[in-house]
């Protein structure tokens, strides 16, 4: 059955994260990342952000929190078990760093319905506690029929 | 650093044994798929497979060690096409495609140790 393209617009309630310092160091290590602006709180300390940063990569760590809830969306029911990540874009503003408040809304950008699959399209976007821009994230899944 | 159009890096990463496990515990990315070598066998994947969000972190890396700093980064996609699996080598090369206006453009190609594009379609923007 294919996706019904009248979902195109729907948003999904903000979530709002606290980004953990050793969550970004955790983070670091498991992409084989040991830059020091994640790992090093003297070097951060001593860097332009002050303090240790995330990686770029991180925003989808917040964003997972903002997928789960579209993949588990019932109206929607989006057939997990032919569902695999297409494509990925991600835009930075703001640096993302230890102690923030991320808050991220998500909105199904765009639905295509083809003859042997569907693709969707979620557009998350995620603002530090002073309301600056962080990231856009966009995600593209395709679910085979 | 002065960025020129055509100037190139290259990096690579060994995808260890166990390094899906390490992705999911600080991703939250548990499906089967990459955590459960039967499973994976099950649905004819041969074993785990790496989150491809992890192998996109791994091209990220390459872009943000080339810039020297991680906050230069200001666009990155891609688009996954061939999965990668467990003790695969990753290679990255990056290559400016054009500098303009404050921002260099770069084209990568990462592929695994056969030469196949594990990601395609992968342009970054980094401020110069």
């Amino acid at each position: 059955m294919s996706i019904d393209t009248k979902f195109i617009g729907k948003t999904y309630p903000a979530h709002t994260y606290e980004v953990g310092k050793e969550k970004i160091k955790e983070y670091a290590k498991a992409i084989k990342n040991p830059d020091p602006h994640y790992l090093d709180d003297d070097f951060a300390k001593k860097s332009k952000y002050g303090k240790i940063i995330a990686p770029p990569t991180f925003a989808v760590v917040f964003g997972a929190h903002l997928i789960e809830p579209v993949f588990m969306d019932k109206e929607l029911n989006l057939n997990m078990a032919m569902l695999v990540h297409g494509e990925q874009e991600l835009e930075f503003f703001e640096v993302v760093k230890a102690g923030d408040a991320i808050t991220t809304t998500a909105k199904i950008s765009d639905i295509k319905n083809k003859e042997k699959l569907d693709v969707i399209s979620l557009e998350l976007n995620s603002k530090n506690q002073h309301g600056k821009d962080v990231s856009r994230g966009k995600y593209t899944f395709v679910v085979r029929k | 650093m002065t960025i020129k159009k055509g100037q190139t890096f290259t990096a690579s990463e060994k995808v260890d044994k166990y390094r899906a496990l390490y992705y999911a515990g600080a991703s939250g990315d548990y499906n089967p798929i990459h955590i459960d070598p039967e499973f994976g066998k099950m649905v004819g994947l041969g074993g785990t497979i790496l989150q491809g969000l992890c192998t996109m972190a791994f091209a990220t890396k390459t872009v943000t060690d080339w810039a020297g700093d991680p906050g230069k980064l200001k666009k990155i996609k891609c688009r996954f096409s061939a999965p990668v699996m467990m003790e695969d080598t990753i290679s990255v090369k990056g290559t400016v495609s054009d500098v303009q206006a404050g921002l260099a453009r770069v084209d990568l190609a990462v592929v695994n140790q056969s030469g196949v594009e594990v990601l395609q379609k992968v342009e970054a923007e980094v401020e110069v």
